[in-house]
């Protein structure tokens, strides 16, 4: 018994100076120089970067306040959306200089990890975007999953805004982006086609509907930034778009209207799923990409003099469906391989993972191919459902 | 022999995986892409210096079942030579102790405590390492048990979680310049493979000396297995952009974003790193020491583990000046430094021992059958 509890004491001896030097680690875990407060932080919800008339890169923050000192926090509610976010905005020669300038006008410290939207606005992206991207990339608080967008006319001004829907515009254009109504790019899909062997890339572009009173303006996304080789050379519509998205396999979502030959009145319909499939050939030195786009469909809304319960007349409005589809992806590449001569939807990359041995001796021909290719389409949307009704019941003459 | 644990062949074969994976995961996959491009995930597959680490580390404990490695080299080439070459064999293990630590170090002071100095990121693992040390073979053997399922449970889950996100046309073209690229990556590759031959150190340890052999290539097995998965995802997910982070692999855990609720998993992976990177630095820090105290004739190696800490700590600051020059070495002079020290010279040595005794290298051999 004695001796048990003098082995006891020995351990005892023996394990405190380790117990002790594990309990002197515990004081490191809080990462003492590392440590945050989030009352201390100045939440930087999105970020705007432009170019200033001198060359200079001005940097805009929209920063979202924990806890604005003097409103009215005692009541336990908060403020609701008003007063809560400010923008501040600095220049400096590059990215990182003037982010090291923002910290000076910020009384808190600047906290990055929560910056999920870059706009980079109209006159940078035609500066070129490498600069900004490396920054963004280099940043070990920013995120791949950030959205990004291009903005019609300075980013500065957008971020100016807040929209009475949303807690904030970066909420606002992330929720937007993300119902892929139009495009949707993240940092990690913008260098990915930076970098990809087509070297051309696209940005959904911010435009400000202005309506009376700042709260009134909002932020919305419409049409497309067509970037080759880093900048911006030029912008589509939005019809163009569609096309653009139909061709890069991003359409979540749609309603086409048609009105089907030889009857009056339009046939509504809404796209459930839809992908495209871009099979790239080579064909004695013709370079021939077929893209088949397929889908699924269901009728929203009837008021043509069909009666689209008849099988036979779906079939009619399914081609009339895949026509308009069609002419679409052919305004989008007709601009594209025309117009701009960038290779917005990678084929460059598609060629390669087929042909890397035809493609490694002709990749410095690419803009010269490019223009060339001979797409071919197949468009394959069927109708699925005809809705709740079948026939339209309030028109009385349907065949 | 000064030390007196046991081990099981289960635990050295976790011991050897979890002294393997961690850092292949974080800093390989960066380096072979740049010569493997899309056949990053085939790279692990060329794992030659583990086909020659396995056998030479077993035939060598067949022949030396209860020797210990300085013992063994004192046995084949005679007092002098293996005094020698013991003296290197643990400063060499010393340095790569240190690359291990540095790359730790470098991984957290890069990506997450940026204003910490990295000293004290590398002493305070250090320190634990030590403690843990001090405990001997069992208690590195025991952290092992403890650690690879919860290494293993979240690797896998951030693998799982990062399906979605994958763009499966990204390792097209298969073979697109034969393969020849995937080989030159797999090259820097060998350096982890090589590894492999720590079991030298272990074997004499392991209770059950008849499983030794088939833990031994489970492990190797296992190790190639979760470093194509760890490639394949990571190629998967950046494509070209593989080759430009210095830890791939983060970006994926920090990629994942399931419905806006399970995202930010870069803490996940911290956790997955620390405790890999314990076992690891625990693992080579042992041997280092077992090493010099046997290579010093000493009684026992708990008086010399603080000090080795001491110099450990250094070794993480002096290995390089910069985390650059760190992967230069990587990927440079460190490849052939590991393969003399990690595949030619037990493989020198075995075949010494081979020549000198010959015929007695059938001792333990599993009871394989002649047709």
């Amino acid at each position: 018994m004695r001796r048990k509890r003098k082995d006891m004491l020995a351990n005892g001896r023996r394990t405190a100076p380790a117990f002790l030097s594990l309990l002197v680690c515990a004081f490191l875990l809080a990462g003492c120089w590392n440590a945050r407060e989030v009352n201390d932080l100045a939440i930087i919800t999105a970020t705007g970067v432009d170019l200033t008339e001198d060359g200079q890169i001005e940097l805009s923050v929209k920063i979202y306040l924990t806890s604005p000192s003097g409103s009215g926090s005692m009541s336990g509610q908060p403020d609701g959306n008003k007063g809560t976010s400010v923008v501040r905005s600095v220049t400096g020669i590059n990215m990182a200089d003037a982010a090291s300038r923002l910290q000076k006008k910020i009384s808190r410290k600047v906290f990055w990890g929560q910056a999920d939207v870059f706009l980079f606005g109209e006159r940078m992206a035609r500066a070129g975007l490498e600069a900004p991207m490396d920054f963004l990339m280099r940043h070990i608080a920013s995120r791949e999953r950030a959205h990004v967008f291009v903005c019609d006319g300075p980013a500065k001004n957008v971020l100016l805004l807040s929209p009475s829907i949303e807690r904030s515009v970066a909420d606002a254009l992330v929720h937007m982006a993300e119902q892929q109504t139009g495009l949707n790019i993240t940092m990690m899909d913008l260098a990915q086609m930076l970098i990809s062997k087509s070297k051309a890339a696209v940005l959904p572009i911010v435009v400000i509907r202005e309506e009376q009173g700042e709260k009134q303006s909002f932020p919305y996304i419409q049409g497309v930034s067509v970037i080759k080789n880093g900048k911006m050379i030029g912008r589509v519509n939005e019809d163009v778009t569609r096309g653009i998205m139909w061709l890069r396999n991003e359409i979540k979502q749609a309603t086409v209207t048609v009105s089907p030959e030889q009857s009056d009145g339009y046939v509504s319909l809404h796209l459930h799923r839809s992908q495209t499939r871009l099979i790239p050939k080579i064909e004695g030195g013709r370079w021939i990409m077929t893209v088949r786009i397929t889908g699924q469909d269901d009728i929203v809304e009837n008021t043509s003099d069909l009666d689209l319960s008849v099988p036979d007349h779906i079939g009619k409005v399914e081609k009339e469906l895949e026509k308009v589809v069609n002419t679409r992806v052919k305004m989008a590449l007709g601009q594209a391989q025309k117009e701009f001569k960038a290779d917005i939807f990678q084929f460059a990359d598609n060629f390669y993972r087929k042909y890397p041995k035809i493609w490694e001796a002709n990749a410095d021909r690419w803009d010269e191919i490019f223009p060339e290719v001979e797409v071919r389409l197949e468009t394959d949307l069927r109708i699925a459902r005809p809705g709740l009704i079948g026939k339209n019941f309030f028109r009385q003459e349907q065949r | 022999m000064i030390e007196k644990g046991k081990i099981s062949a289960l635990q050295m074969g976790k011991m050897i995986y979890l002294a393997i994976t961690p850092t292949a995961i974080l800093t390989a996959s960066g380096i072979s892409f740049n010569f493997a491009r899309q056949d990053l995930w085939l790279s692990p597959v060329w794992a030659f210096s583990g086909v020659i680490a396995v056998p030479v580390v077993l035939g060598l404990n067949r022949m030396f079942p209860d020797r210990s490695v300085v013992q063994t080299l004192r046995d084949t080439v005679g007092r002098l030579p293996g005094w020698v070459i013991g003296g290197a064999l643990w400063l060499y293990y010393l340095y790569i102790s240190g690359i291990v630590l540095r790359e730790y170090g470098e991984f957290v002071v890069g990506a997450f405590l940026s204003d910490t100095p990295l000293i004290v990121v590398l002493g305070s693992l250090v320190l634990v390492c030590a403690l843990a040390v001090r405990g001997g073979v069992e208690i590195v053997g025991r952290f092992a048990d403890l650690f690879l399922p919860a290494f293993l449970l979240l690797f896998l889950l951030i693998v799982l979680l990062i399906i979605p996100d994958l763009h499966i046309t990204y390792m097209m073209p298969i073979l697109g310049d034969g393969i020849l690229p995937s080989m030159k990556g797999s090259l820097v590759l060998q350096i982890w493979f090589g590894e492999l031959s720590i079991a030298w150190f272990f074997l004499p340890h392991v209770s059950d000396r008849e499983n030794a052999k088939k833990s031994l290539w489970i492990t190797f097995g296992a190790i190639i297995l979760t470093l194509v998965l760890s490639n394949l995802v990571t190629l998967l997910l950046l494509g070209e952009l593989t080759g430009g982070y210095s830890f791939p692999f983060l970006i994926l855990a920090r990629y994942i974003d399931l419905a806006e609720f399970f995202a930010h998993l870069e803490a996940l992976f911290m956790a997955i790193w620390v405790l890999g990177a314990f076992v690891k630095i625990c693992v080579f820090f042992y041997i280092t020491v077992i090493g010099a105290a046997e290579w010093m004739n000493l009684a026992d190696y708990r008086p010399i583990v603080f000090p080795v800490a001491l110099l450990l700590t250094l070794f993480g600051v002096w290995v390089a000046a910069n985390y650059q020059e760190m992967t230069h070495t990587i990927s440079t002079s460190l490849i052939p430094l590991s393969f003399t020290m990690f595949i030619v010279l037990p493989a020198l040595i075995y075949a010494i021992a081979r020549i000198r005794r010959p015929g007695s290298g059938n001792r333990y051999s599993s009871g394989r059958t002649r047709k």
